[in-house]
């Protein structure tokens, strides 16, 4: 696997229904957006579509998954994403329903279902990301 | 503070809500005339001129002039607008114009427009058009953002949720709906190739398909190289330049022009509950991965067309990638889920299987042209014109659902 030709793909961080995602990475925690009345919302939305309030919260999650689906990526598109790269979709474990995407090296030996982790990786002085890796 | 909302459980509403009976639309209208330019990699000419050709072909084959059309309808992701197209081709008498979207979703819905538009006065006779320079200019299988972006997200398109994971490109999502397909029910890489396959044997019989004289086997199949896997080359559809355009008016009127019609069965549109904010990749937020909006497309579709799929005798299905095909054949019914690999695999979508489909080479052997093409080759189907013609084919289902909200449409012959 070669190096990057470009530098990476910064998110914004600080739009209004996604930030806290990033900030909480930061300083290294997992959390997901949980309604007063029990909805997650994940694709965060500031109103529930469930109760119809705007008064949720951000709360930390362990940090446990599983594998969802994977694939690894072999043809070239993006200079900062130099080929092969594996795209992996995990399911949180106390919400299943949350599906988040976490990227690993190369072609790694990977199985439906598997226990994952979080790991959070620094892209820039101030841009932390979560990402997943098979859990040790 | 905003009005609390009383949500009913994905089971409610859809096909309950939607009666067949309020939209009397049954075999009201009919696609009058097609066109098509050529499907090339590099048309040398603008999307306006492809426009041109294909709506001038369209409306002659109507048996029309284009200032008989008062309607028009674009695709939201067409290059071209409709006061180009109105402008150019002296389109003087427009009263009704519609857009929709989508992308891909757009075609079926796009006719579904014309429809409503036409039984509710506002026109009489519609144009419904898509052009692109698919390979020589705006490339939709390139990577989604440039690497010159100082920030990518925000606004909500949820990208900053993908993107930044190497997330870039539409066969990046199927391939992991594929995989997951692949985990829960078994289906093998030598079944879905039964797609691709099958396609390219049509556009083989079709000199005017991008793949015509370029016969394919599994070997050369499993043989290509991988792109994310588990898709390999031939599973992702081509990128081409050109256009194809319909004309849509009354089933009376048609009865009177010079080609037989294709009665516009039913049409219909549908979300999911579980539909998901956000640009493109957020469907794999929802729950199922292996279910695409073609599943409630399809409930709506038969009941307004008061069939099922057992009525149906040859298939357009909106084949972007080959695992789109395989989820729709399972989401519209022609076999249960997870049961689309072994129902390709025994030939059931070849020329004498169940339900042929893609009879033209679809985007995977004969064009992409955004699902269009798709309705035209169905318009051939049901006046006896297509170069794999299904023997005594009255009924066609054409779809125009990727993932995001999807429609699809019911042609039949006026017999
Ligand atoms: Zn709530």
């Amino acid at each position: 696997m070669s190096e990057p030709e470009a530098p990476p793909l910064l998110p914004v961080t600080d739009d209004h229904d996604t930030g806290p995602l990033f900030e909480a990475a930061a300083r290294g925690e997992l959390v997901v957006r949980v309604c007063a009345c029990g909805e997650v919302s994940h694709l965060p939305t500031s109103y529930c579509r469930r109760c119809g309030s705007s008064e949720g919260t951000w709360r930390p999650v362990s940090g446990r998954a599983t594998l969802l689906s994977w694939t690894t990526v072999t043809h070239q598109l993006h200079p900062a994403f130099p080929t092969p790269y594996t795209i992996v979709l995990v399911s949180l474990e106390e919400h299943p329903q949350v599906h988040m995407f976490g990227q690993l090296a190369g072609t790694p030996d990977l199985t439906a279902d598997q226990p994952m982790e979080v790991w959070f990786q620094q892209l820039a002085e101030d841009v932390a990301i979560p990402q997943w890796r098979p859990a040790g | 503070m905003f009005r609390k909302v009383q949500r009913q459980g994905p089971a409610a509403g859809r096909v309950a809500g939607v009666s067949a009976e309020l939209y009397d639309h049954r075999d009201r209208c009919a696609i009058v005339g097609i066109g098509a330019t050529e499907f090339s990699k590099d048309s040398g000419r603008s999307t306006l001129t492809l426009a041109v050709e294909a709506s001038l072909e369209a409306i002659g084959d109507a048996g029309l002039v284009p200032i008989d059309i008062d309607g028009i309808v674009r695709c939201d992701m067409d290059d071209v607008r409709t006061s180009d197209l109105i402008h150019t081709l002296g389109l003087d008498n427009i009263s009704y114009l519609g857009e929709n979207g989508p992308g891909g979703v757009a075609p079926a819905a796009m006719v579904g427009q014309a429809v409503a538009a036409i039984l509710s006065g506002q026109a009489t006779a519609v144009l419904v058009y898509r052009s692109l320079n698919g390979r020589s200019g705006r490339r939709y299988g390139a990577a989604s953002q440039a690497s010159d972006a100082p920030r990518v997200g925000g606004n909500g398109t949820y990208d900053e949720y993908w993107l930044p994971y190497g997330l870039q490109t539409p066969g990046q999502c199927f391939a992991l709906m594929a995989r997951r397909h692949m985990i829960d029910f078994g289906t093998t890489p030598d079944q879905l190739g039964r797609i691709p396959i099958a396609c390219r044997n049509r556009a083989n019989a079709n000199p005017a398909a991008q793949m015509h004289g370029r016969p394919m086997g599994l070997d050369d199949y499993l043989g290509a190289r991988m792109i994310s896997d588990p898709l390999r080359l031939f599973d992702f559809c081509l990128e081409t330049d050109g256009a194809n355009a319909l004309v849509v008016t009354t089933a009376e009127r048609a009865r009177d022009l010079p080609r037989p019609p294709a009665l516009i069965r039913a049409v219909a549109q549908a979300s999911l509950p579980d539909v998901q904010p956000g640009n493109f990749y957020s469907v794999l937020m929802r729950e199922s991965l292996t279910t695409l909006p073609a599943a409630p497309v399809g409930r709506l579709l038969f009941e307004r067309a008061g069939l099922g799929p057992d009525d149906i005798d040859v298939a357009q299905l909106y084949d972007c990638f080959s695992i789109t095909v395989l989820l729709q054949l399972e989401d519209y019914g022609f076999c249960a889920k997870g049961e689309g690999g072994s129902f390709v695999a025994d030939g059931s979508i070849e020329l004498d299987g169940s339900i042929p489909i893609n009879t033209a080479g679809g985007h995977l052997s004969e064009g992409y042209i955004h699902g269009m093409n798709h309705i035209v080759e169905g318009v051939r189907q049901i006046r006896g014109t297509s170069t794999n013609q299904v023997p005594g084919a009255e009924t066609c289902l054409v779809t125009s659902t990727a993932l995001p909200p999807g429609s699809a449409l019911i042609l039949r012959g006026d017999g």
